[in-house]
């Protein structure tokens, strides 16, 4: 008797261990998996929360900006309701004032002052925005009506003090931007605020802050609100970034739907027509599907240069460089969609077409109206894919379209911006963010049709 | 005659559906390599009528520096990157082969690199490898805790032994990667290296922030290699697309993985098969047609690559980072100087010369398999 339940004693033990272990597996599993996604969407993470900082290069390298801290956020967004605003999008209106609230530490035996306070005049972006000379400046407007000291206390032999701001707005006009500048002197150091500054410059002797007023979101997203605000084009007087998302949209849109229509014709026929020549047809496809863009753009250059052998003359246009027509036409449809939609209907029963024939239907009517709907699933894959294909496409689009700059799509765009941006010591700021934006199209998408992409790979084998 | 016509629209119905694409791709693939291959026997400048050269072009390309630095730039790119990115992928497939739950979001978080553009990517890149970049820093911090490193490392590696000597000896069954014992190693080897740091016997380093120049240098990495080394710059592209590769081949190994009969693995189970064992006796040799077409279609896309180059731009010296393809498209377009369409058309040919030929050979081995299947 006492043997048995020894018996059962160890069975249940066994059990125990087998589960613990089960569980420890499954564990480490987790661990490697979790490791191993930090090694593919850090750089992505990273850079989305960089892309929130005043510098983004600055060292160390921390996640914890001033963007990302609730007390910022209620700073940022209590501001912009004194400023006579919503607390989101701020403005100052006339007439009305905003307190803010500083506090210092000043080392022991150091005399304690009152800060200078003072708004300088800032002038934001570059082109045409820099040169509207009717702007009117905050600086020129705007009064610090008060600076006085509410607190002082002692800790550490150090003694802290804090400030409070009154800045008044007694003009009639409203300010998008009001920035501030305050000074102490060497060695007081600046311990917090309403809101964090943007900059603590000179040795910690002057903490300046680009727009006071500007509420919470351009505040969490300030570098954001520059990519979209400080570039306007100098023909149009147009935010070139959102010219770039609104061209990209547009030509990658075109581009789907030129490919859809081509792409499902020549498949349908290609999988079903029998013709002379057909094996080798195909390997010329295949060919085109590898050959780089690099070798046929010298003649497709000067083809679209020619207006497609004189042909766009009839439409009025000499040249279709520089043109999304160009662009569109470059690239209306492709080898491998052709593959897809091949390959696709070849694996559909010709028992459809023989009774669609039986009821007298003609070739036309029995493409459009009974294979095309049965094609979903492909079309919904190749729409995606040249979605994906076109918003992310680079290298024919800087061959086709050099100027003016407000025709780029994003990705051309993004370069100019490298360049723009990088030329006055990179301000990764605006370009961190313009990626960011160029970005999430692409992966809303994906996080939709996740199995789209998945099926397209499988299909193509696709280029990185 | 109303009949007649009827006939002859059915007849040409299938023709007019195809012209479209027919004319499309004369124009913009035909026509456009037969002009390639006619430039690149004249010395056209894109104004000048074209006059025939011969073969200066070509003799003209391997007399230049820069096409050599070009060649030789894109060819060790290519093999590099596709040699790691084929084991990469080969890895990370069989890691997300596991079936447990939530591996699907795990599958879509590493296909991400794959989806964006390289533009966004290679901004980014750029960023991380500034000299006061995270790379750096990662480096430096690296630097600081390599003491504490190694010794988490070597008592890991005591506790493993040890753990699976253990089993050993009783004569039960273990692999050497027990998951369960490494995470049992794991933990005991934080626990010493956290006792052994407070007891103040081991120490993080104090180093100096390490400002390594990756893009703006015309060094060569790996020091050792002499002439066989690589510009720096280029290292770092390597490794960018390695990143954003790996997760595009995953996908073809998976469903290659997927394929795999269970039975193999069981007949090695009871034959007393180690997980290395099983993974290097069926996995490997069963991927092999996968690993076939991921090493090709590797090769294909990395002598392929411009986009990073162009980017990076004047952030690196050009001679360290040109490729074949952008080589190409500097002749075409120079900046400051008449456009030579001939030597364009002629590097172009060398770089379709070049796909050519692996394309060929993908086709014949694969076309080979298939007639040996049927």
């Amino acid at each position: 008797m006492s043997e048995l339940s020894s018996n059962q004693q160890s069975q249940v033990e066994l059990q125990f261990r087998i589960r613990r272990k089960r569980w420890l597996n499954v564990g480490a599993v987790y661990l490697i998996l979790i490791l191993i996604s930090f090694l593919f969407m850090g750089p992505f993470l990273f850079g989305a929360i960089s892309s929130l900082k005043d510098n983004p290069t600055e060292w160390p390298p921390t996640i914890q900006t001033a963007q990302l801290s609730p007390r910022n956020w209620l700073g940022a967004f209590n501001l912009a309701r004194q400023a006579g605003s919503g607390g989101l999008f701020g403005q100052f209106k006339a007439g009305k004032m905003v307190q803010l609230k500083v506090t210092y530490r000043f080392p022991a035996g150091h005399e304690v002052v009152l800060p200078e306070v003072s708004i300088p005049v800032r002038v934001a972006g570059s082109g045409q925005a820099a040169l509207d000379l009717t702007q009117k400046y905050a600086a020129d407007y705007l009064e610090v009506s008060a600076v006085e000291e509410i607190k002082r206390w002692t800790e550490g032999g150090a003694i802290y003090a804090e400030y409070q701001i009154m800045i008044s707005n007694p003009s009639h006009f409203n300010f998008d931007i009001v920035p501030l500048n305050l000074k102490v002197p060497y060695q007081v150091e600046f311990v917090q605020g309403t809101l964090t500054p943007n900059n603590i410059e000179r040795l910690g002797m002057v903490q300046s802050w680009k727009n006071i007023s500007s509420g919470l979101i351009p505040y969490i997203f300030h570098n954001y609100d520059r990519v979209f605000n400080e570039n306007y084009s100098r023909s149009t007087g147009r935010s070139l970034f959102l010219s770039w998302v609104l061209n990209s949209f547009f030509i990658s849109i075109m581009r789907v739907i030129t490919t859809l229509i081509l792409a499902a014709m020549a498949g349908y026929v290609l999988a079903r027509l029998k013709f002379v020549g057909q094996k080798l047809f195909f390997v010329l496809i295949l060919f085109s599907m590898m050959i780089p863009a690099q070798v046929t753009f010298i003649s497709n250059y000067l083809v679209l240069r020619d207006g497609v052998f004189g042909l766009s003359k009839m439409f009025g246009v000499n040249s279709l460089l520089n043109t999304f027509s160009g662009l569109i036409i470059q690239g209306m449809v492709s080898g491998s969609a052709v593959f897809i939609m091949k390959q696709f209907f070849a694996g559909l029963p010709r028992s459809l077409e023989e009774s669609a024939c039986i009821d007298g239907a003609s070739t036309y009517q029995t493409f459009f109206k009974i294979m095309l709907p049965l094609a979903k699933p492909a079309l919904g894959a190749l729409t995606i894919l040249t979605f994906q294909g076109t918003w992310n496409d680079f290298f024919m689009p800087l061959v086709i379209i050099t100027s003016p700059m407000d025709k780029f799509p994003l990705t051309v765009g993004l370069l100019s911006f490298r360049i723009m941006y990088g030329a006055a010591g990179m301000a990764w700021g605006p370009i961190l963010a313009g990626a960011i934006i160029s970005a999430l199209p692409i992966i809303i998408l994906f996080v939709v049709f996740q199995k789209y992409f998945v099926e397209g790979i499988s299909f193509t084998g696709l280029k990185g | 005659m109303e009949n007649k016509w009827r006939f002859l629209k059915e007849k040409s119905a299938p023709y007019l559906l195809l012209t479209p694409f027919v004319i499309w791709f004369l124009i913009f693939f035909g026509y456009a390599f037969i002009r390639v291959l006619f430039f690149s026997f004249t010395d056209y400048d894109l104004f000048a009528t074209p006059r025939f050269v011969g073969l200066s072009n070509f003799q003209g390309l391997f007399r230049e520096f820069l096409f050599a630095r070009a060649l030789k730039n894109s060819l060790t790119y290519a093999i590099i990157v596709t040699t790691f990115q084929t084991i990469g992928a080969l890895i990370l497939a069989v890691v997300l082969n596991y079936k447990i739950r939530g591996i699907k979001f795990f599958r879509a978080a590493y296909y991400m690199p794959s989806v964006t553009s390289s533009v966004v990517i290679t901004l980014i890149f750029i960023w991380l490898f500034q000299r006061k970049g995270v790379i750096n820093y990662l480096l430096t911090l690296f630097a600081q805790y390599r003491l504490l490193i190694w010794v988490f490392l070597i008592f890991f590696l005591i506790s493993q032994t040890l753990l699976v000597l253990k089993e050993k000896w009783r004569q039960r069954p273990v692999s050497i990667f027990e998951p369960s014992y490494v995470v049992l190693s794991l933990l005991l080897a934080v626990v010493i290296t956290f006792l052994l740091k407070t007891g103040g016997f081991i120490s993080i380093l104090t180093v100096q922030p390490l400002e390594t120049i990756w893009l703006n240098t015309r060094e060569t990495t790996p020091n050792w290699a002499g002439s066989l080394a690589f510009p720096r710059p280029l290292a770092a592209i390597m490794f960018l697309n390695i990143w954003t590769t790996i997760p595009t081949f995953m996908l073809l190994y998976l469903a290659g993985l997927q394929d795999i009969p269970l039975s193999l693995y069981q007949a090695a189970e009871v034959d007393g098969a180690s997980t290395v064992q099983k993974f290097w006796y069926v996995t490997v040799p069963q991927l092999r047609h996968i690993t076939f077409l991921v090493v090709t279609m590797g090769l294909i896309s990395t002598l392929q690559m411009f986009d990073q180059v162009a980017i990076i731009g004047g952030q690196a010296p050009q001679e360290s980072i040109i490729t074949l393809a952008y080589y190409v498209y500097v002749t075409m377009f120079p900046r400051s100087a008449i456009a030579e369409v001939g030597m364009a058309s002629a590097a172009a040919l060398v770089l379709a010369v070049l796909t050519l030929i692996i394309v060929v050979i993908q086709q014949r081995v694969t076309g080979e398999r298939r007639y040996k299947s049927e």
